[in-house]
């Protein structure tokens, strides 16, 4: 079938959307990004479920208020005051929780994987192309956002491919805006730094560099040496140039030809955004981050799958890890829950970790982005406290990227991005029933559930 | 430990080699006592017992009627159910899934590729796998001839097969052959051209079959003059699938190639065992269900090419509440570690029972198989492969904890390393296969 056969449907279901918890949809009109709707200021209730603030513990029967987009209240039944004529919505018996942030995502990059046509997610001419922008690329229109977001996901970073040592810069967005631009919250907010095995596609290619892991390494400090002096020389440039507008724009304008792909690593050099370093086996990681930190870069540590040999080593680089894939594989003849177990060792020593979808490709994977609390559920079986693992997919990866002012728990004043479902949010049984971004109800509509209501119906011509 | 087998490992590990087993000795009886009980094919029991006599299940319920002398295994808080059956999973044979230099190649044996040593099989053991369909990939259009395993992790190959299962065939559909020759310039690059494959490979076979035919009436009424036509591996194994010896697994994606895999089939009398991964069946499930053709599907798997682009995760329950006999599969070294989840994720989309759910990774890939009159229940009778949870299985939390096969000790979590009684030696790693993608695209 067409794949494009459907996409009309969505938009025509939408409309129709019949909200499951029995309270209006609060939205007027609906697109892929669901508009939040302008008007009055107006407040949504969620009364009587189980908070799980993530901040402040569980609140079992609970009251969340949210009005204008954003949390205004939590507590228990009773003690919080509800704002007069809120739109009241029963949670008895419903599990409330704050969006979840998945990590690494390819949300927006890639829409059918096999399909090169509709596939942006890295370049691979060169290993070092930090001037590759994630947010010119991003499609917000895509089919894999309002799947995601139907299983509670909210927030997400989308990185590009990490074929490439340097492949470009992350953003961070929101699965529901007004516009595009109003969904990517941060551009630029990351710079992936991954090291290994993948990014050395030239060890078959006689006489290209880099073949080894050596030249990657080697590769990686000159571009970092590069840009600093490109650092040096655009700061004279620049003091040149304001003398010469001091001095009344007098004779031939100093001229500076700005080197984008050098320039890009700038921000990153004076650490004032986070470099992702990815690697996933204990000697990579050391030699990755033996460079970040010559550098001084700030640093988040990614993949670390294989890092059950270096526990200590990873606790003192005093730096948060995003842990994925826990679905990689083990090494041969290692035991079979030596990935799995890992994440748990690393929060018991005191680390920050945080959870993506990422699958044991290595890769991210859009198909696999709404599993992002079953991973978190499959740290906790194999020991990582529950709490620790909820924190991984909420307020960790909020403190991480930066945001966590505004997302990552059930507190006043944060953003109202909230979760209602059946039950346990990082059980696979569990059905997510409501999903509110910026505290509007998001309508529980796919292209997936459009083609099963569609054949759940019998056909018009019989 | 049984004394010979304790002699055997030693020897072995003095010898500085692999302990690979010819056979194992379970002990006689075994009861699995003051457990939630999940039979699949008669309910969930509390504080129930399962007990295990010579490899086989002797008695399921509150009471048991053991021997004072049986092995009491103390399950309580645990959950135990039959072993997890994987109907479509390439472990164990390396990248030797595919003989992609020619679309038809029914005579390829997928026993001849297997390495029983391949750490996949260990994986899959430690997430309550014990029977696996080996299937080809789907390059080709008939790949090959599957093979049955039990998870005897540690045995001999030989030892490892499951015991006079059918044979089972697989086809293959759709973008992957069409690729791969499509790829080379060579027939097929359409759908068009992969049926008109598939139905001059059947009349060859059909000739094939005549000429055989009329060789055995001549000899038949003693005809010294008859002489016996050339045996051809290829057109005897197609000849095999026209008289219904071989069970056909079909690789297949979108609704309306189902309906022209079922068309075909009529037309050459045969008949087909399943559709594997199957995403748009919830869109044909009626036709499917009156040729009684099972399907084996993903959970919640899509988009990642353009036949699976309409999958949808309701898509197993929307299916089986048609009349759909639905298994869950793994087609990945890494999935099949977790099919059990893979089971809980239906109860999430469609409102599957948990009976129901745990039905798709045991009964209903058996009767795929063929093999569900021995094991995918806990039923007085049948082959004592059996899980001990330590958790609802059909929720994230649940690790297996004891894992046995024709009523032996395979796997426990709590014997050091790794956990397998029965091997101790260097495992091979035969690649993490099929990982995000579709991986019968190799």
């Amino acid at each position: 079938m067409n794949p494009r056969l459907h996409r009309g449907l969505t938009l025509a279901t939408a409309l129709l959307f019949s909200p499951l918890l029995g309270h209006a949809a609060g939205v007027d009109k609906v697109d892929k990004r669901s508009t939040p709707a302008a008007g009055a200021p107006h407040s949504i209730v969620l009364s009587g479920g189980k908070l799980l603030t993530v901040s402040h513990g569980t609140i079992e029967h609970g009251v969340l208020v949210m009005t204008d987009g954003k949390i205004a209240a939590v507590g228990t039944v009773g003690k919080v005051s509800v704002p007069k004529g809120a739109e009241m919505v029963d949670t008895t018996g419903m599990t409330v929780y704050p969006g979840l942030i998945d990590s690494e995502t390819s949300l927006g990059l890639v829409e059918v994987e096999a399909d090169a046509s509709n596939r942006d997610l890295v370049e691979r001419s060169d290993e070092i192309l930090p001037q590759m922008h994630v947010y010119d690329a991003f499609h917000a229109e895509t089919e894999r956002i309002p799947v995601a977001r139907l299983n509670g996901i909210t927030n997400a970073i989308v990185a590009p491919g990490s074929d490439d040592t340097l492949p470009g810069q992350d953003i961070f967005i929101q699965l529901a805006g007004s516009s595009r631009d109003a969904m990517i919250l941060q551009r630029d907010c990351a710079l992936p730094l991954n090291f290994g095995s993948e990014q050395r596609r030239n060890e078959r290619m006689e006489h290209k560099f880099p073949s080894t892991r050596m030249g990657l390494a080697s590769q990686l400090r000159q571009a970092l040496l590069d840009a600093q002096a490109y650092g040096v020389k655009m700061h004279a440039a620049e003091q040149k140039h304001e003398e010469w507008q001091k001095g009344g724009s007098k004779g031939e304008e100093p001229q500076f030809k700005r080197e984008l792909k050098t320039e890009a690593l700038l921000p990153y050099l004076a650490g004032e955004r986070p470099v992702v370093v990815s690697a996933s086996e204990g000697h990579d990681i050391e030699t990755a981050m033996s460079i970040a930190q010559e550098f001084h870069l700030k640093i988040v540590l990614n993949r670390a799958t294989h890092s059950q040999h270096i526990l200590d080593e990873i606790a003192a680089y005093k730096v948060p890890v995003v842990f994925s894939s826990i679905y990689d594989f083990p090494l041969p003849n290692e035991r079979y829950d030596a990935v799995y177990a890992t994440p748990g060792l690393l929060a018991k020593r005191g680390v920050r970790v945080a959870f993506s979808s990422v699958g044991s490709s290595g890769q991210p994977s859009a198909q696999f982005t709404r599993n992002l609390p079953y991973v978190a559920g499959m740290a906790v079986a194999y020991g990582m406290p529950y709490d620790d693992a909820l924190r991984a997919i909420t307020l960790t990866p909020a403190e991480i990227w930066g945001v966590d002012k505004q997302l990552g728990s059930l507190d006043a004043g944060k953003t109202a991005n909230v979760v209602v479902a059946n039950g346990d949010p990082l059980d696979v049984r569990t059905d997510v029933k409501q999903v509110y971004i910026q505290g509007q109800a998001i309508p529980l509509v796919s292209r997936q559930t459009v083609l099963r209501d569609e054949y759940a119906r019998p056909p018009a011509i019989p | 430990m049984h004394s010979s087998k304790a002699v055997f490992i030693l020897l072995c590990a003095s010898a500085g080699l692999a302990a690979v087993q010819a056979e194992s000795t379970p002990p006689a009886d075994v009861v699995i006592s003051n457990a939630t009980v999940m039979t699949v094919s008669h309910g969930t029991l509390e504080h129930a017992s399962v007990w295990l006599h010579n490899g086989k299940i002797a008695g399921v319920g509150q009471k048991v009627s053991a021997p004072a002398g049986a092995v009491t295994v103390d399950a309580t808080g645990k959950y135990v159910t039959p072993g997890i059956i994987d109907p479509h999973s390439h472990s164990a044979l390396d990248s030797d899934v595919n003989e992609a230099t020619s679309p038809v190649t029914p005579g390829m044996l997928m026993i001849d590729a297997f390495d029983n040593r391949d750490k996949a099989l260990y994986q899959a053991l430690a997430g309550g796998v014990t029977t696996e369909l080996l299937l080809h990939g789907s390059a080709n259009l008939i790949g090959g001839q599957a093979v049955v395993i039990k998870n005897k992790f540690g045995m001999q190959r030989e030892a490892m097969l499951f015991p006079n299962a059918p044979r089972s065939i697989k086809f293959a559909s759709g973008e992957n052959p069409k690729r791969v020759y499509g790829g080379r310039n060579e027939l097929p690059s359409t759908r068009m051209g992969n049926f008109a494959v598939m139905r001059q490979s059947f009349e060859d076979a059909k000739a094939y079959q005549a000429e055989w035919g009329a060789y055995n009436v001549k000899q038949k009424a003693g005809d010294k003059t008859a002489v016996a036509p050339h045996r051809d591996l290829k057109l005897e194994a197609l000849t095999e699938v026209l008289e219904g010896k071989l069970y056909v697994q079909i690789h297949c994606y979108r609704s309306d190639e189902m309906l022209t895999e079922e068309n075909l089939a009529h037309e050459y009398g045969y008949k087909l065992r399943a559709f594997h991964h199957a995403l748009e069946a919830y869109k044909v499930a009626p036709q499917l269900a009156a040729d009684g053709t099972a399907i084996a599907t993903f959970a919640d798997w899509w988009g990642y090419k353009d036949e699976a682009w309409d999958a949808i995760p309701w898509n197993a329950v929307m299916s089986m509440r048609q009349g759909v006999r639905v298994a869950l599969k793994s087609d990945s070294n890494d999935q099949i570690r977790r099919l059990n989840q893979e089971a809980g994720k239906m109860v999430h989309y469609g409102g599957a029972t948990e009976e129901e759910a745990l039905r798709m990774i045991t009964l209903n890939p058996a009767w795929i198989i063929g093999v569900d009159d021995r094991v995918g229940s806990l039923d007085t009778g049948k082959d004592a492969d059996v899980v001990v949870w330590s958790a609802n299985p059909l929720s994230t939390y649940a690790r297996a904890e004891k894992v046995y096969i024709d009523g032996d000790l395979f796997f426990d979590i709590n014997q050091p390393g790794y956990g397998t009684p029965h091997f101790d030696g260097a495992m091979h790693s035969a690649g993490d296969f099929g990982a995000a993608d579709d991986g019968d695209a190799q």
